[in-house]
């Protein structure tokens, strides 16, 4: 067990944990206006695919990364379109679009790559020192500009919720969106900027998934948005602490990809332990914690 | 307002939706550089063009169909069951393992209803459980049993490698003679060489049970009226937890029974993957045809009919279209119905009502 | 004459088959006290919320200092100096006073951040002026009602209105309080403001208003100074008839065995975790019709809910004829003879979706009698119109919906009813209709409990009125006792 508590796990963990950390911001900035984001998962995927297309046809890993987000920008402002704007409900939207990206990647491996499971490699960045020791190993993590991207999210995201007033106006249509709206604040608008904010975000998590596997492959969200969901459950909404929460996600399977190797346990009872993980706590946290009030909630009523 | 009206508003949303696929389909093959309705028309031609493309079509209508049923089951209790994935994972893995190892010589009229029982009794735990996780720990069930369906694939996956799957193989032994489902060919030569098995009549048996059941039952009526408003029930004193763990458990049970059909009608054997995909067919099913056995037959062969058609036209645009297909049916039911209501009102608001 | 300060003209708003403004034409001005009177159903509140561009008019227009407002949304309307204080409060409860106070005008320093003193010295000007005292960084979840109503008016306050209208703003205050927000209104008029309130107490209008514009069916049908006629003119024009004499209950009976009783009973909250209900304990005998007479978010709802088996008792214990029913289920409470009515019938009492048969018979499957012939029953004994099962209970009026719950709660063998708001948003019909189902049922021997925010009806319906503040129960009075005791006692302050 003396692995566990190497650099090189450390370094594991921040890494696994970026996809989590992503997805679970971008939870926080979806249902924190109001509208509840299962289709995290399908942001995820698409973002990842999308680098991955801009990538290969830029050969710029820059360009993957503005090619990724305004992939999963665009599949959340479509979740908050049909949810907010045209008043879906939400649940079956998430569902929707999960399945939307789940089938169009998969689709389009084929169209584009004539492959059933994955595209073609890419390069990714490079940055920080080679080698395989455990200190080379936490250098190139915290160098790699998307894990950057996502740590400024995460410390930006705060600020902006809680001291500005757009802000202000976010929360104030995730918790009473009728309140909003009587003084006159533009509900629909701010659900919809909230919701490119999140894809934005999330999408940054899809984008570390493919630069870190060097490629795209069928279905490699592989539920992540949902287990980002019971983080921002078990965090209570606020941000920081969702993401800290992720970190324990990710050192579960840090452990699993350490473990794998010995043959102790079969490796599918590792497989699962971040899903049991997420059973737990949402047994723990689900009824506890306070969701904002206004989740799920239209600014007028229907006639 | 005229029962033509009515009429009109129930089925304008399914054709919106068939309206959707088509025009999405045309949509994919255009852009990969087909002829449009060309595809639309090789597909037609070879699902419904031959007695073996319908045969097809109704044997892959099956466990869509049972999927749709269940996920639909689950709606009317409020409840999103998007675990049919992980249900129909274990549940067929239950099946299999007692009907392969039931004897050789014990008669269908026992061996079959003890596989369907296992398969049935597993889906229903494995579901029961996330409306249990749900109702004790408020818990939502879209994200537990999508996290069940992960664990199901990985349970599964286990077993069938530790001691389940044939050596160098993903499949287990075949099933005993007594636990098969007999094609429905041995009724009738208009089946000859199809896949359709006695399966697909069950299923239509299931849907007029659960129908039935939600009509005239006690257990029924109360799961609807638990799905139509939770708090009155609660007031009024019904067991709102107990009857929400009744519906998506019995929505389990027939989940798990979806793939009957191919490990006991055609494949004989049980194969790590059978029936992925199923579960998200049941849910774009059940929102076709939401709230109507009539409209769930129909969906269940609408996709049934995609599927098919997907494998003939293949070559034209890749079956990976299917899973666009049905995302885009959802949306599309989801708008028109909101559409639908907002009409309405809009007439009544004019006092024609 | 000077320039009016706010106009409707040949307004007209229509909500799916019931036309709720009916071409109403009023004028507004500023430095006096206005008042919209009228039932439930006449319009009043949408007229108000027309005039606010909180719902837009099917035909007619809003003329505000001689313009038209356009376009008729709440934001234009706040623009232009109008401000909508609503009967149910617009206020965001997770935030702080001081957020809610700069919701939608928020004052920005650099990079979009909130510009908090320059917030605070806006909210403070606006509190100097009116005197008025708040925290500004307490929690809102937190404030009493009266403080909520503060928020609100300062609100707008803020935003520089100079046109206020109220929709029932007394509604939820005790008498005294009511008093205090006149008072702080009357202030406000003769600063210049131009003050315009929906309510249906004509006793208020009569006391601090200047003019009066009463309502029926959408239409004005009267239009007068408050100096110029008497509260019976009011009346007449409210009901469109002379009224009907009030209602007679039936006489106190004999004390008697039975009844509920509640011993000590402490509830806790439902959102805030503290205790709603401390330690109360009251008696209703059988026959008797008991009031529970208080401001809303006193512990009302908790107490229902404890009662009927919806929420555990955290201590102490529910009586029903002698027996403990505290650990019981709702189910087993409702065999046991307590029939309960809860305050919200679209939330707690009705599936809107659903048939009006079924709902006659939520909760009744299972035990043996004719579906069918309840069914029949229920629907003419209470006079639903219209009597078809089969419509949706979503296309019923407001008072018709509360008809099917109380025929669903009271038509059976009733020990112990138990009723929360009954004639809440129905007309005055209906209202009566719904009296005589409960006398009937106290004459039948059945212990009533009324919860109501409107002490004038329990004062008419109940034989003794129990009242009580945060929770407590402060004092129990007869129902003839001057309205003035009543307020003292639901601030908490028994009379000596």
């Amino acid at each position: 067990m003396s692995q566990l508590l190497t650099l090189t796990f450390v370094a594991e963990t921040i890494r696994l944990s970026i996809p989590f950390a992503c997805a679970a911001l971008a939870g926080v900035w979806s249902e924190r206006s109001g509208v509840v984001h299962i289709a995290l998962e399908g942001v995820l995927l698409s973002s990842a695919f999308g680098a991955v297309v801009a990538t290969l046809a830029s050969g710029s890993p820059a360009v993957g990364v503005l090619g990724g987000v305004l992939v999963g920008t665009l599949l959340s402002l479509l979740h908050g379109l049909l949810s907010a704007r045209f008043r879906v409900d939400a649940i079956v939207s998430g569902i929707a679009l999960n399945l939307l990206a789940a089938s169009g990647t998969r689709f389009l491996l084929r169209a584009w790559f004539d492959s059933a499971s994955n595209s073609p490699p890419i390069a990714g960045f490079h940055w920080g020192p080679t080698g395989s020791s455990g200190a080379a190993m936490l250098a190139r993590t915290l160098l790699d500009p998307v894990t950057l991207l996502a740590v400024l999210a995460v410390a930006v995201t705060p600020w902006v919720l809680f001291r500005t007033r757009f802000g202000l106006r976010v929360r104030a249509a995730g918790e009473n969106p009728v309140a909003a709206a009587s003084v006159g604040i533009p509900v629909v608008r701010v659900r919809l900027i909230a919701l490119c904010v999140s894809g934005a975000v999330g999408a940054l998590g899809g984008i570390h998934l493919a630069f870190d596997q060097h490629r795209f492959e069928s279905g490699m969200s592989g539920g992540r948005g949902f287990i980002a969901l019971a983080a921002v459950i078990l965090a209570g909404w606020r941000p920081v602490r969702a993401a800290l929460a992720c970190l324990v996600f990710a050192a579960l399977e840090a452990t699993q990809i350490l473990l794998q190797g010995q043959r102790k346990l079969p490796p599918e009872i590792l497989q699962m332990l971040p899903y049991l993980a997420t059973l737990v706590v949402l047994a723990l946290a689900a009824g506890k914690a306070r969701a904002p009030a206004g989740l799920g909630q239209h600014a007028t009523e229907e006639r | 307002m005229s029962r033509f009206r009515s009429f009109w508003l129930e089925l304008r949303t399914p054709l919106a939706a068939m309206a959707a696929a088509v025009l999405v389909l045309n949509l994919l093959s255009f852009g990969l550089g087909q002829v449009p309705l060309s595809t639309v028309l090789t597909a037609l031609a070879g699902s419904w063009g031959t007695t073996y493309g319908i045969g097809q079509v109704l044997f892959k209508a099956t466990p869509l169909l049972l999927a749709g049923i269940a996920v639909d089951l689950a709606l009317r209790a409020g409840l999103f069951n998007i675990g049919v994935e992980g249900q129909i994972a274990v549940g067929s893995l239950a099946g299999t393992i007692v009907a392969v190892v039931l004897p050789a010589s014990l008669p269908g009229i026992v061996a079959l209803p003890l596989t369907l029982l296992a398969a049935a009794s597993t889906g229903a735990a494995w579901a029961a459980f996330a409306a249990w996780m749900r109702t004790r720990f408020g818990a939502h069930e879209v994200i537990t049993t999508i996290v069940l369906n992960r664990i199901a694939d990985a349970l599964v996956a286990m077993l069938m490698t530790a001691w389940l799957a044939l050596p160098g193989t993903v499949r287990t032994k075949d099933i005993a003679p007594g636990a098969s489902l007999a094609r429905l060919e041995s009724l009738s030569p208009f089946f000859s060489g199809s896949a359709v098995s006695w399966a697909f009549p069950m299923s239509l048996l299931v849907l007029l049970g659960v129908t039935v059941w939600l009509r005239r039952s006690r257990a029924g009526r109360e799961v609807v009226w638990v799905g139509h408003n939770e708090r009155a029930c609660e007031a009024e004193g019904i067991a709102v937890s107990r009857r929400k763990i009744l519906a998506m458990g019995l929505s389990g049970a027939i989940a798990s029974l979806a793939m009957a059909g191919t490990v006991l009608g055609y494949k004989g054997y049980y194969e790590i993957g059978l029936g992925a995909g199923v579960g998200f067919g049941g849910i774009a099913v059940a929102f076709l045809g939401r709230g109507h056995p009539v409209g769930l037959l129909l969906a269940a062969l609408l996709f049934g009919t995609l599927a098919q058609a997907g494998l003939v036209i293949n070559a034209q645009v890749p079956k990976e279209a299917t899973g666009i297909l049905e995302a885009v049916v959802i949306i599309a039911v989801a708008l028109a119905s909101r559409a639908g209501r907002l009409d309405a009102s809009a007439r009544a608001a004019k006092g024609e009502s | 004459m000077p320039e009016p300060a706010l106009q409707l003209e040949h307004l007209s708003r229509r909500f799916g088959a019931v036309l709720a403004v009916s071409d109403a034409s009023a004028t507004f001005h500023y430095g006096k006290m206005h008042a919209l009177v009228g039932e439930n159903g006449a319009g009043k509140s949408t007229l108000l919320k027309l005039a606010g561009g909180a719902e837009k008019a099917d035909q007619g227009r809003v003329l505000i200092e001689g313009v038209p407002l356009a376009p008729p949304t709440p934001a234009e309307a706040i623009r232009r100096g109008v401000g909508f204080v609503y009967q149910h409060f617009m206020l965001v409860d997770a935030f702080s006073t001081l957020e809610n106070l700069c919701l939608g005008h928020e004052p920005v320093g650099r990079f979009g951040a909130l510009d908090e003193n320059q917030a605070r010295r806006q909210a403070q000007a606006v509190m100097s002026k009116l005197d008025l005292d708040l925290d500004l960084e307490a929690r809102v979840a937190e404030l009493g009602v009266g403080q909520r109503q503060h928020i609100e008016i300062i609100r707008i306050l803020i935003r520089g209105a100079k046109v206020i209208l109220l929709d029932e703003p007394t509604a939820v205050l005790t008498p005294g309080q009511a008093t205090h927000l006149y008072a702080t209104l009357r202030r406000m008029a003769d600063a210049g403001s131009c003050i315009v309130v929906v309510t249906h107490r004509l006793q208020e209008v009569r006391a601090h208003c200047d003019h009066v514009t009463v309502l029926r069916r959408g239409k004005v049908v009267l239009d007068t100074a408050t100096s110029a006629s008497t509260v019976a003119d009011w009346t007449r024009a409210i009901m469109g008839q002379e009224p009907p004499p009030p209602v007679q209950r039936p006489a106190r009976p004999e004390p008697v065995q039975g009844g509920l009783q509640l011993k000590s009973l402490r509830v806790e909250s439902t959102d805030k975790g503290h205790l709603a209900v401390q330690d109360v304990s009251f008696t209703v005998p059988r026959g008797t019709i008991v009031g529970i007479a208080g401001v809303e978010g006193n512990g009302q709802r908790e107490l229902v809910r404890a009662i009927a088996g919806l929420q555990p008792c955290n201590e102490g214990s529910v009586w029903l004829d002698g027996a403990d029913i505290s650990k019981m289920s709702v189910a087993a409470r409702r065999a046991a003879g307590l029939a309960v009515v809860h305050d919200d019938r679209h939330r707690e009492g009705l599936m809107l979706d659903v048939s009006v048969s079924d709902n006659l018979v939520l909760g009744d499957l299972g035990t043996g009698s004719d579906e069918v012939k309840t069914v029949a029953r229920r629907l003419g004994a209470y006079g639903i119109v219209p009597a078809d099962p089969s419509i949706r209970a979503r296309n019923l009026s407001g008072g018709n919906q509360q008809k099917v719950v109380m025929a669903r709660a009271l038509d059976r063998s009733v020990a112990v009813a138990v009723l929360a708001q009954p004639t809440r948003g129905v007309d005055l019909g209906a209202a009566r209709g719904i009296h005589e189902a409960i006398f009937q049922t106290a004459r039948q021997g059945a212990a009533v409990l009324v919860i109501s925010a409107d002490l004038a009806e329990l004062r008419a319906i109940c034989h003794e009125i129990i009242v009580i503040a945060r929770g407590k129960v402060v004092t129990t009075l007869p129902p003839d006792t001057a309205e003035e005791v009543f307020g003292q006692a639901m601030l908490g302050e028994a009379a000596p």
